[in-house]
C-alpha cells in the first residue's frame, strides 16, 4: 500500500495550484456575482494545456487517468467552483466517445477539446427525468440516414455555450427491458431546430452555464451515433464511477478551500484580546473539518484509483460521493461561522463555497440515490 | 543552435521557521524552481518555438530530490536535461561561486552550446555571480540582467540585448556568439507547463553525472567561504502619513521618493 504521490502527481497538482492562484482567484467574486461563463480563463486553460487532461495523447490531451483528473479537480475547486466546473467540463461526454466512438468520431469531437476549440456537454436529465434516468423521453427516429430528434434536456452544462452533446435518446421505444431502446447520439449545436435557454438564479456554481436544450426536429447525420443502437443506456451507466468520483474530487476541493480560508481567518480574527483559534470551540471546528476533509480525500482518492485499475467500483464510488459531497457542505457550513458576519457577505470566499457546495450533494445521482445504491450493493440485490 | 539552460531548485522558507546552527530543517522549507531561471527557461523554449534554436539543454546541480522541479523545466520545453552531483557535494553546506563555475565549465565543454542562459541570481544564496563568472571562465562574451533579447539577432551570431543598470538605466548592446546571459525577471512572461507536457517531460531524459564524470574531483569545488552564522534580522516598518489635498500629497510623495533615490536622472 503506497499513499505518496508520485513525482508527477505533484507536479500537476502544483501547476494547476498555481494557475488557479493566479488566473482564477482575483476573478472568481466577479465571475460569480455576474453569473457570467468565463470565457477569457477557458481561453488562458486553453493555452496553459490545461483542458482535457482525460483526452487520449493522439488526439491531443495528456491521457491522464481518474486520479490525476480528480487531483487537478481537487486544486480548481478549492479556489473555485464555479470556474472550476467551467474548466473540468469543457470535455463532458467524452468518455462515451473515447470509449464507444468511431476513430471518426474521436477525430470530430475529442480533437477540439484540449485545444479549447470546441466545449461539450453531455444530455440526460430532462423536466421530467432526473433521478430516474431510463424515463428519457427525448425521441430520436430515423429517417433515411439521418436522426431526427424531438425533446428537451435539462440542467445541461454548458447547455447555451457549447458546441455539442452526447444526448441520450430513445430509438427504439418498443424494446423490451427497462434499459433497452436509449442510444446515445451527438448533436451540434448549430443544427437547425436546436435551443437553448440558460437558466440563471442558481444557488452556486454560477460561473458554470447551465442551459435548457430544446430540440424540435433537429436533423443530425447517422453517423453521430455513439455506439450501438439501442445500448446507450447501459453505455451510460458504465461512466457513474467515474463521474461520481469526479463529484466526490469536486467536494474534496470545495472543503479544502474552506479549510484554508477557515484556518487562516481564525488566525487572523482577533476577539477578547486573542486570535479566535486560540479558542478551544474554534479548534475543534478546525480539527473536525480538517479530519473529515482529509478522510473525504483518502475515499476520493481510493474511488478514482480503483477506477484507474479498471475495477468495477459501484459501491464505493458512491460512498465516495455521497461522503465528500457532505463533508463539502457541513465543512463550507463551519467554514462560513467561524467567520461570523464577515462570512455571510461575499468578501470572502466562504460564502461562495458555502452556496456552491449544495450542488455536490444532488448533481450525478443525489445523496438519496448513492445511499439507495450502497445499500443495494451491500444487500446484493442488483438493480 | 543549441541552447543551454543554467536552472536550480531553490528552498523557500514557510512562513514559521526555525534555523538551527547554520541550517534550517527540511519540514520548514517547500523547494521551486529558482523564479530567474524560469525566465531563462522561458527564454530558450521561445528561441526553440522560434526555429532558431535546434535544442534546448537545462543543466543543473543538485541532488536527486530536485529532478521533481528540474522536470518541470522539461514539462515547459526544454529536450532534456543533465544533473551533477557527487558525495563530495553533498556534505557542503554552501557551494560557492567558484564550485558552480568549475562544473559547469566542463558541462559547457561537453555540451557545446551557441548560447548560455543563466538566471541573473538565485532565490536562496543570491550570489548573482555565476552566469558572469562561468562566461569569464569559458573565454565567452556575455551580458548581465538582460530583460530584452532580440531573437531574430541570435541567428546572425550576434545577440542584441537590452540590459538593466542600476536607476532605471537601460543599456542596448550587442554580444558575439558564443555567450552566456543572465536573465532578469520581466523579460517575457514564463507559461504553465501543459499536462501533456508534464506527462512526456516524464520520459525525458535527467543525465546524472558525477565530478568524475566531468573530469573533475572533489578539490575542484573546495569551498572558500564558510557559513558561519545565519539568523533573521529583525524587521522595521517605517510609515509617513500625507496630509492636505490630492495636490499637495502628491508632492509630499514626489519629495520623499526622491529622497529615498527612486527616478535617478
Amino acid at each position: 500500500m503506497d499513499f505518496a504521490l508520485s513525482d508527477e502527481q505533484k507536479q500537476i497538482k502544483e501547476e494547476v495550484a498555481r494557475f488557479a492562484e493566479n488566473e482564477i482567484e482575483p476573478v472568481a467574486q466577479e465571475y460569480d456575482v455576474e453569473e457570467k461563463y468565463p470565457w477569457d480563463i477557458i481561453e488562458k486553460a486553453a493555452d496553459a494545456g490545461l483542458l482535457g487532461a482525460h483526452i487520449p495523447f493522439e488526439y491531443g490531451g495528456a491521457d491522464y487517468g481518474n486520479l490525476e483528473s480528480a487531483l487537478i479537480t481537487e486544486e480548481l475547486f478549492a479556489v473555485d467552483p464555479g470556474i472550476g466546473l467551467s474548466l473540468t467540463s469543457t470535455s463532458f461526454g467524452a468518455d462515451a466517445i473515447m470509449e464507444f466512438g468511431t476513430d471518426d468520431q474521436k477525430e470530430r469531437f475529442l480533437e477540439p477539446i484540449p485545444t479549447g476549440d470546441a466545449i461539450m456537454g453531455a444530455a440526460i436529465s430532462e423536466p421530467d427525468t432526473g433521478s430516474d434516468v431510463s424515463s428519457v423521453s427525448t425521441q430520436a427516429e430515423k429517417d433515411g440516414d439521418e436522426w431526427v430528434i424531438n425533446g428537451n434536456k435539462m440542467w445541461i452544462t454548458n447547455g447555451s455555450i457549447g458546441d455539442y452533446y452526447v444526448v441520450l435518446c430513445e430509438t427504439d421505444p418498443d424494446a423490451e427491458g427497462r434499459y433497452n431502446g436509449f442510444s446515445q447520439i451527438v448533436v451540434e449545436s448549430d443544427r437547425d431546430g436546436f435551443e437553448a435557454e440558460k437558466i440563471t438564479g442558481k444557488l452556486g456554481i454560477r460561473a458554470s452555464d447551465t442551459a435548457e436544450l430544446i430540440l424540435k426536429d433537429v436533423r443530425v447525420p447517422e453517423e453521430n451515433l455513439i455506439g450501438t443502437r439501442g445500448m446507450g443506456f447501459l453505455q451510460q451507466m458504465q461512466f457513474f464511477d467515474e463521474t461520481r468520483t469526479a463529484v466526490a474530487a469536486q467536494g474534496v476541493g470545495i472543503a479544502k478551500g474552506a479549510n484554508e480560508a477557515a484556518l487562516s481567518y481564525a488566525q487572523e480574527r482577533e476577539q477578547f484580546d486573542r486570535p479566535i483559534s486560540d479558542f478551544q470551540a474554534i479548534q475543534h471546528k478546525l480539527s473536525d473539518m480538517h479530519t473529515r476533509t482529509e478522510a473525504a480525500r483518502m475515499l476520493t482518492y481510493k474511488a478514482a484509483w480503483n477506477v484507474d485499475q479498471g475495477a468495477d467500483i459501484t459501491k464505493l464510488a458512491s460512498m465516495a460521493k455521497e461522503y465528500a459531497s457532505r463533508v463539502a457542505v457541513d465543512v463550507a457550513n463551519e467554514a462560513v461561522q467561524i467567520h461570523g458576519g464577515a462570512g455571510f457577505v461575499n468578501d470572502f470566499p466562504v460564502e461562495r463555497f458555502y452556496r456552491d457546495a449544495k450542488i455536490t450533494q444532488i448533481y450525478e445521482g443525489t445523496t438519496e440515490i448513492q445511499k439507495n445504491i450502497i445499500a443495494r450493493e451491500l444487500l446484493g440485490k442488483g438493480y | 543552435m543549441k541552447v543551454l539552460v543554467t536552472v536550480k531548485e531553490v528552498a523557500a522558507v514557510e512562513d514559521e521557521f526555525q534555523i538551527a546552527g547554520t541550517s534550517i530543517d527540511e519540514t520548514y522549507l517547500e523547494y521551486d524552481l529558482n523564479e530567474w531561471d524560469d525566465y531563462a527557461v522561458e527564454e530558450a523554449v521561445q528561441l526553440q518555438e522560434a526555429g532558431i534554436a535546434d535544442e534546448v539543454v537545462a543543466v543543473t546541480i543538485g541532488p536527486e530530490r530536485s529532478e521533481e522541479t528540474i522536470r518541470m523545466a522539461l514539462a515547459k520545453g526544454a529536450d532534456r536535461a543533465v544533473r551533477i552531483w557527487d558525495d563530495a557535494l553533498e556534505g557542503a553546506d554552501l557551494l560557492d561561486v567558484g564550485a558552480k563555475t568549475a562544473i559547469l565549465e566542463k558541462v559547457v565543454e561537453e555540451e557545446d552550446p551557441d548560447i548560455v542562459l543563466s538566471g541573473v541570481q538565485a532565490d536562496d544564496d543570491g550570489f548573482g555571480a555565476t552566469g558572469v563568472s562561468l562566461a569569464d571562465a569559458l573565454g565567452y562574451e556575455w551580458a548581465a540582467v538582460v530583460n530584452h533579447l532580440d531573437q531574430d539577432s541570435v541567428e546572425s551570431g550576434t545577440a542584441s540585448v537590452r540590459r538593466e543598470l542600476e536607476g532605471g538605466v537601460e543599456e542596448l548592446t550587442d554580444v558575439e556568439l558564443p555567450a552566456v546571459l543572465t536573465i532578469q525577471t520581466g523579460i517575457n512572461e514564463p507559461r504553465y507547463a501543459s499536462l501533456r507536457g508534464i506527462r512526456q517531460a516524464q520520459r525525458k531524459e535527467i543525465a546524472p553525472k558525477t565530478l568524475g564524470d566531468l573530469g573533475l574531483d572533489a578539490a575542484a569545488v573546495e569551498n572558500e567561504l564558510e557559513l558561519t552564522d545565519m539568523y533573521e534580522p529583525e524587521t522595521e516598518s517605517d510609515a509617513t502619513y500625507f496630509e492636505g489635498g490630492p495636490d499637495e500629497a502628491a508632492g509630499q510623495l514626489a519629495d520623499l521618493l526622491r529622497e529615498k533615490g527612486v527616478g535617478a536622472q
